[in-house]
């Protein structure tokens, strides 16, 4: 016997694999179900084998066991009644869907679609019991020698196993067949055994009548194998063992699978299940057309009957042709997607539109209007072609899942089945255009062999287990471009999430309330694992303000400030020169030139823009917008549609949040709160809604803070420390130590509450998070933020205001009650962090591809693949990389520190290059400063 | 001699990047072969100066590092650093492959002491760091180098650096001069040259370095002009003058200024080996404090040098009997090399007469005085290089007794490092002695004195609170807050009393290399610290009282 290396191991597996599938596609229940013709009688016949299995055993409701080759699950839903967790591992992926179809919901059985050749990912030692029954017999032998070695990996020191195998007679089979059963002699199963760090400790003989082992002189043996101290040996040497000659080179695998469908034919045939037996001898002469003469004279009798009953049919119920083979599609639809089944049937007959089917030399072509949704002259030909080349782009390289967005005719979905052994699924967003397809053509092999099937609006990422690689149809792009939208936002923000880690910089504004907006966001991106570079401008503003000074006309001053930004915003550029960035997020009032916007989207940087003002009192978006990749507004409707109609990329509504790391309960001091507590506050700028609605609040206990207000009666004694702008850290104070803190969102224009007032303020979710009360003006998008009534209490005029105060003032118990619940929920969704893993999913959704092509090309990716072979190195890069460093020596050494223990090899290589460069510079720089 | 490690086999010999070092190291190299003749001597210098290396004799093999490569790799950021990383990694295994049983790294980078943690070679003779990144210097000598280096206590030692890094290297046995290799072809070379030159005067050939490292210490080439004019036209000379490439800018205007067929420049027209060979061919050479002074010491031709600003001829100067050093007496001299100086007024202390007139007298033969008149001690005093009786190089002055406040203290030091660090049975005749001394120079020694004194009474009350299971975590904070606060009070002592620095470096070096982590042993470790500290206050008095 060669050596089978583990390419060639993980071969035989996929050969398992595509063999498996195939056989649980065409029918579970005859292939994997013993024969029955029904689910009960799985169950019922599974029961009875598990029982021989753990015959004996006792004391197993607390163990974990583990089923090698579980198919569908047979022995699994008996098992999980005897077991505290059973794990079942099968190669073949519909084969594990299926048990999990049939087993429903189970938190005791794990099911698992396994390497093939390993237990992965099974902890070593934390299994009690492992069986295999009707599995281990078909498998190539370096295929079971492979998982004698995990069993003993896996094995705890005092677990056992029991394996139904065939001794006595060797019985040589091709290495390929996954069929034809294997035997072993009693001495070499022993030997391998062994060789596997495992002992048999009994050998059960099974004996079932008329089987036909008797005739090839082997035995059907339940092998109980305890666990030993030796060590395992390595695979190869299992495998000689096992069968020192090694596998026959010229069995025909065809023909046994043949032989045993065209069986299963004829008995359906002689039950009058025409369809059944059809598909089986399709089955046939669709995978095995290797099959030898033996099966000829079976062929043609199943064939004869299969006609017989078709002409029946043919006459009884004078179907059209397309109407035969839309039956027959959704006969497997509704066996393998009862969903998409139930939705076509509901619309089957509702097809109107501009729907047609051309027919082409390929076969059918299907069309939406003046769109050939296929190749019009050679679909299948042209599908073929597409996919291949697709399937060259890089990322499908790793691809786990491709996921077709677009059926058509089928063909290209054919074409990706016949070319990948990936599991592809598809998504159709026009379930009329797919019951077209389904009436065309005969779909039932690709609808057999494709993963998942999406059909309708919905396209659901989790359902396909999120790590789908896209391949769009490009008729869908111009027919449903939403679709694709949804089928990339689906598919691509969560895992953008998790796997790229681009590095991005937040722009403040250079004064105002934003400024802290700038650095909560900062901060939230950081904690939630991205690489981040706030870029604080805020120092320029004492600069900004200058101008006011010097200069006394109006347009000088706007000039100079223009100029100024100008040379701000160069810097910005510069900055971002040194340490580049992929993803800019702008807060509103930045100050970045639509120059430099340009400039860095021309050096591939996505733009954003968080437009956390009123849209219509600040209006510079009007010509920004479309320097911008993405716009994040606070405000919807109209909002999102005018800054779309100025350029913008996208338009996204994303308000504003608290940061619980800052907004939250504080304890004060009896000092704190005589100095920032009243029974009533406000905190803003005297906007003039404030001050009309404010002006008649003065027999109240109440304090104003913040700048902006009128210095005369009867704010003199309302106002706080002469009007003067309070800081963040202070304002939490007065929010903490305040009974009832009002919240009245600004107008210029209005008086008091603004009934047409829509964005809800930072300052909402910043009370709330501080678990402070607030009353706060009724605003059109508080109710999908807040509960009203229970988590915020509003008011819409000024009496509502008096009375309101009045009630919660004496009644401090709903007072809390509401600031517990107000707090709960921004704790639970309003967030930064929530914000801001909002805002990446969106742009993740359409620049997955972009950014992680990006990343792929970027130094630290380079520097990664080149530290390989050197897993510290690796590991610091990575790390390094995680925490934005640059791609330099200063970066991969920021984190190390000497005294502090140990330093590692790899920490003295690099502290190493680092003091020869300083070293170098210095003694440079001295020779030249002191050769003058 | 105490040595702490006399058998050797393989030694790697660290010297990065300098010529000046490597000649400067050449009594050590031929000093560790003598006294082991078996053992195998690697070299480990910046590539670009391996080439040269090769004149340099006893080096059985020479390893190029090449920091430039590493530098420009850095430099280069992103794939560069790995590119360096694997530079490094391959020089690293390539070095530990060597199996080297001894290792004397004099270079004090933090580069090289981590290079050679990272080779892993357990004795060694100077830097290398521990496992958590800390420089650490074993030796007492390596120690004393790094203590006569720094800058407050350069003016108190007279211990030349050639013998203290001999010395860190346990090597007694040793040639009395600087060694490099000459070959035929070399000389070959320069006789051409001379040849070329076609001198009219017949009298002896003087070679004169005039470039320098840095700009102070650069003698005004004005001076040069009339100093070779000096020597052509009242002695009959013949005059050379030697230089890279890169010093023309300095000599041509030299050469022009002079406009004699007697002097010629070879500026940028020898390689090492041939400037070694013209400077064998030559009587004398007139130079700073050079590379090329260390090579015409290491060819056996006498130098006459000027150790001008930060230059300081007990500490770098020729190694080998019968040269001439001058020393300008200046306030600020030496200066602090690191600094630069815009008014090098100790330039002004030498006259190029008197330098024609001991270069002179030295192409004759050797000078032992120089008369007062023509070199005034009081502006600059005429040394001459000669070996004790322990065999380390000294300088005397030849012209009449300096009025320097430093020497009584330099003498002091030298006996006490002698007879302390070296067991070198060193002769005294006690004027008076012990700490009683009533003395100017003596002010502070006391005081560190009693500091020492402290320690060790609170190392003894330190081992017995570790020793007491009773004892708080708190009592053993106070104890070492105590500790730490005399240590500081003795630093701050050795900063007040300037002449006392080397004492207070000394210990403070002992005790940032304490090794371990048993709180008993490293308390034994620091008591024999403050011992050490207290036996030399007392032996320096005695010391300073005879000298």
């Amino acid at each position: 016997m060669g050596r089978t290396t583990t390419t060639a191991l993980e071969k035989l597996a996929a050969q398992m694999r595509t063999d498996w599938d195939r056989r649980v596609g065409h029918d579970y229940r005859f292939w994997m179900g013993e024969g029955h013709l029904d689910d009960a009688q799985i169950w019922k016949t599974g029961e009875q084998d598990l029982a021989t299995v753990v015959e004996g055993m006792q004391g197993t409701s607390s163990c974990t066991a583990l089923e090698i080759g579980c198919g569908v699950g047979r022995l699994l839903k008996s098992a999980s009644s005897r077991f505290a967790k059973v794990i079942g591992f099968d190669v073949s992926r519909l084969a594990v869907d299926k048990a999990r179809q049939l087993l429903g919901p189970n938190p005791s059985i794990e099911l698992v679609v396994g390497s093939g050749v390993s237990l992965d990912p099974v902890e070593s030692s934390s299994v009690d019991f492992v069986w295999s029954f009707g599995a281990l017999a078909s498998m190539p032998v370096p295929v079971i020698a492979s998982y004698l070695a995990e069993i003993k990996r896996v094995l705890r020191a005092s677990g056992s196993a029991r394996l139904q195998v065939y001794l006595g007679q060797e019985l040589l089979v091709h290495e390929s067949d996954t069929l034809h059963l294997r035997s072993f002699t009693r001495e070499n199963f022993a030997k391998a055994v062994a060789l596997a760090g495992l002992k048999v400790t009994r050998c059960d003989e099974q004996t079932i009548a008329d089987d036909g082992t008797a005739d090839l002189g082997i035995v059907n043996c339940l092998i109980s194998i305890a666990q030993t101290d030796e060590p395992a040996s390595n695979v190869e040497a299992v495998a000689q063992a096992l069968l020192p000659a090694g596998e026959s080179t010229e069995v025909n695998p065809a023909a046994l699978e043949a032989w045993m469908a065209l069986n299963y034919a004829e008995m359906l045939a002689d039950e009058g299940n025409a369809n059944k037996a059809r598909q089986a001898v399709e089955y046939v002469f669709t995978h095995c057309q290797s099959a030898t003469v033996d099966t000829k004279d079976l062929l043609e009798r199943v064939l004869a009957k299969s006609d017989a009953i078709e002409k029946k049919e043919t006459r009884e119920t004078s179907a059209s042709d397309d109407e035969r083979i839309f039956l027959r599609n959704v006969e497997v639809l509704k066996e393998r997607f009862p969903v998409v089944y139930e939705r076509v049937l509901a619309t089957k007959d509702a097809i109107s539109r501009d729907i047609s089917v051309k027919h082409s030399k390929d076969g059918p072509t299907l069309w939406s209007g003046s769109t050939c949704l296929d190749h019009a002259e050679k679909p299948q030909a042209a599908a073929e072609a597409w996919v291949r080349r697709s399937l060259q782009e890089s990322r499908f390289a790793g691809a786990k899942h491709i996921l077709i967005v677009g059926f058509g005719g089928g063909y290209h979905v054919e074409a990706a089945l016949k070319q990948t052994i990936t599991p592809v699924s598809c998504a159709e967003a026009d379930v009329a255009l797919f019951t077209a397809a389904l009436k065309a053509r005969d779909l039932r092999d690709a609808l057999t062999r494709v993963q998942s099937l999406l059909v309708g609006d919905e396209v659901s990422h989790a359902s396909l287990g999120g790590n789908a690689e896209l391949l769009i149809r490009p008729q869908v792009a111009v027919l449903d471009s939403r679709f694709i939208e949804r089928a990339k936002s689906s598919t691509y923000s969560k895992r953008g999430l998790s796997q790229l880690h681009p590095k991005i910089a937040v722009l403040g504004p250079l004064q105002g309330g934003t400024l802290p907006i700038a650095q909560y966001t900062t901060a939230a991106l950081q904690r939630i694992g991205q690489r981040v570079r706030g870029i604080d401008v805020s120092g320029f503003n004492d600069g900004y303000m200058l101008f006011e000074k010097f200069l006394v006309g109006e347009p000088r001053r706007l000039l100079m400030r223009s100029q100024y930004c100008e040379v701000i915003s160069n810097t910005i550029l510069e900055a971002l020169a040194e340490k580049p960035v992929d993803i800019l997020i702008c807060m509103a009032q930045a100050p970045i030139t639509a120059k430099a916007l340009t400039e860095l989207r021309n050096r591939g940087v996505v733009t954003v823009l968080w437009f956390v003002e009123d849209y219509l009192r600040f209006t510079y978006w009007r010509h920004m917008a479309k320097y911008y990749d993405f716009v994040f507004t606070i405000q919807k409707g109209e909002c999102l549609e005018q800054i779309r109609a100025a350029g913008a990329g996208e338009v996204h509504y994303l308000p504003t949040a608290c940061d619980p790391m800052f907004h939250q309960p504080l304890k004060l001091s009896g000092d704190e709160k005589a100095r920032w507590g009243s029974p009533i506050s406000f905190v803003g700028a005297g906007y003039h809604n404030r001050q009309q609605m404010f002006a008649s609040m003065a027999q109240y206990p109440f304090r104003i803070w913040g700048s902006e207000w009128p210095t005369g009666r009867p704010f003199d004694r309302l106002v706080q420390d002469d009007s003067r702008r309070v800081s963040p850290e202070e304002y939490i104070k007065v929010f903490n130590a305040t009974d009832i803190n009002l919240n009245l969102h600004s107008s210029s224009e209005r008086d008091g509450v603004d009934p047409s007032g829509d964005f809800i303020n930072p300052r909402t979710f910043e009370l709330a998070g501080c678990g402070a009360f607030q009353l706060c003006d009724e605003r059109s998008l508080l109710p999908e933020l807040f509960e009203v009534g229970k988590e915020i209490i509003t008011f819409s005029n000024m009496s509502e205001l008096r009375q309101k105060i009045d009630h919660y003032r004496t009644h401090p118990e709903e007072r809390s009650a509401v600031c517990e619940a107000a707090r709960a929920r921004v704790i639970k969704e309003h967030t930064y962090e929530h914000r801001l893993e909002q805002m990446l999913s969106t742009i993740y959704a359409s620049k997955y591809e972009m950014l992680r092509q990006r990343e792929q090309s970027s130094p630290w990716a380079e520097m990664i693949r080149r530290a390989d072979g050197d897993t510290e190195l690796k590991e610091r890069c990575e790390r390094a990389y995680a925490r934005g460093e640059e791609p330099a020596l200063d970066g991969l050494i920021a984190d190390i520190v000497t005294g502090q223990g140990k330093l590692s090899e790899t920490e003295q290589k690099l502290l190493f290059m680092h003091h020869v460069r300083s070293q170098i510079i210095r003694m440079t720089r001295e020779e030249s400063g002191l050769k003058k | 001699m105490k040595k702490r490690y006399p058998h050797k086999t393989r030694v790697l010999l660290v010297n990065i990047t300098r010529l000046g070092d490597m000649l400067q190291a050449t009594p050590t190299i031929a000093g560790i072969k003598m006294e082991n003749p078996d053992c195998h001597i690697t070299v480990l210098v910046e590539k670009q100066f391996a080439e040269v290396c090769k004149v340099i004799p006893n080096i059985d093999e020479i390893v190029g590092i090449d920091l430039n490569f590493v530098v420009r790799s850095i430099s280069r950021e992103k794939d560069g650093i790995i590119d360096a990383y694997e530079y490094m990694t391959e020089m690293v295994e390539s070095l530990r492959g060597k199996k080297f049983d001894y290792c004397l790294n004099m270079s004090s980078s933090g580069y090289t002491a981590l290079l050679l943690n990272l080779i892993g070679i357990k004795r060694n003779g100077g830097w290398t760091s521990d496992e958590e990144g800390y420089r650490v210097i074993e030796s007492d000598w390596a120690r004393l180098f790094a203590t006569s280096v720094f800058h407050q206590n350069r003016q108190y030692n007279s211990l030349n650096l050639v013998d203290v890094f001999r010395a860190s290297a346990d090597v007694d046995i040793h040639p009395r001069n600087l060694l490099i290799n000459v070959e035929q072809p070399s000389l070959d070379h320069c006789e051409t040259l001379i040849h070329e030159a076609q001198f009219t005067n017949t009298g002896p050939l003087i070679a004169i370095q005039a470039g320098a490292s840095q700009g102070k210490r650069q003698w005004n080439p004005k001076q040069f002009v009339t100093l070779i004019t000096n020597l052509i036209e009242k002695h009959n000379a013949r005059v050379v003058l030697t230089g890279a490439a890169k010093e023309k800018p300095i000599i041509d205007p030299i050469v022009e200024g002079c406009a004699s067929r007697n002097v010629v420049s070879v500026a940028g027209k020898t390689s090492v080996p041939q400037l070694a060979a013209m400077l064998k061919m030559s009587d004398v050479l007139v130079t700073g404090d050079t590379g090329p002074m260390h090579i015409s010491v290491a060819v056996g031709t006498p130098v006459v040098s000027m150790f001008l600003a930060s230059a300081y001829g007990f500490e770098t100067g020729p190694y080998s009997e019968g040269n001439l050093v001058l020393q300008p007496v200046i306030g600020c001299g030496p200066c602090n090399p690191n600094k630069p100086c815009s008014k090098p007024d100790c330039h002004d202390t030498i006259s190029p007469e008197l330098v024609a007139h001991l270069a002179i007298s030295r192409a004759k033969g050797d000078v032992f005085e120089v008369a007062s008149h023509l070199a005034d001690p009081r502006g600059v005093v005429v040394y001459r290089s000669t070996f004790d009786e322990f065999g380390f190089i000294d300088l005397v002055p030849i012209n009449g007794q300096p009025q320097d406040p430093c020497a009584r203290h330099r003498v002091a030091y030298r006996k006490l490092w002698l007879e302390d660090l070296g067991g070198f049975p060193v002769q005294y005749t006690p004027k008076t002695s012990g700490l009683a001394v009533v003395d100017h120079g003596l002010e502070g020694l006391s005081q560190i004195g009693e500091c020492a004194i402290h320690g060790q009474k609170l190392m003894d009350t330190l081992v017995q609170l570790v020793k007491d299971n009773r004892t708080t975590s708190g009592q053993l904070k106070s104890s070492n807050e105590e500790i730490a606060e005399l240590d500081r009070r003795i630093e701050e002592l050795g900063f007040n009393y300037g002449h006392f620095g080397a004492l207070t470096r000394m210990f403070i070096f002992a005790k940032e290399n304490l090794q371990g982590s048993d709180a008993v042993d490293l308390a034994s470790q620091m008591k024999s610290i403050y011992c050490d500290l207290e036996r030399r206050c007392q032996k320096f008095a005695v010391f300073y009282a005879g000298a």
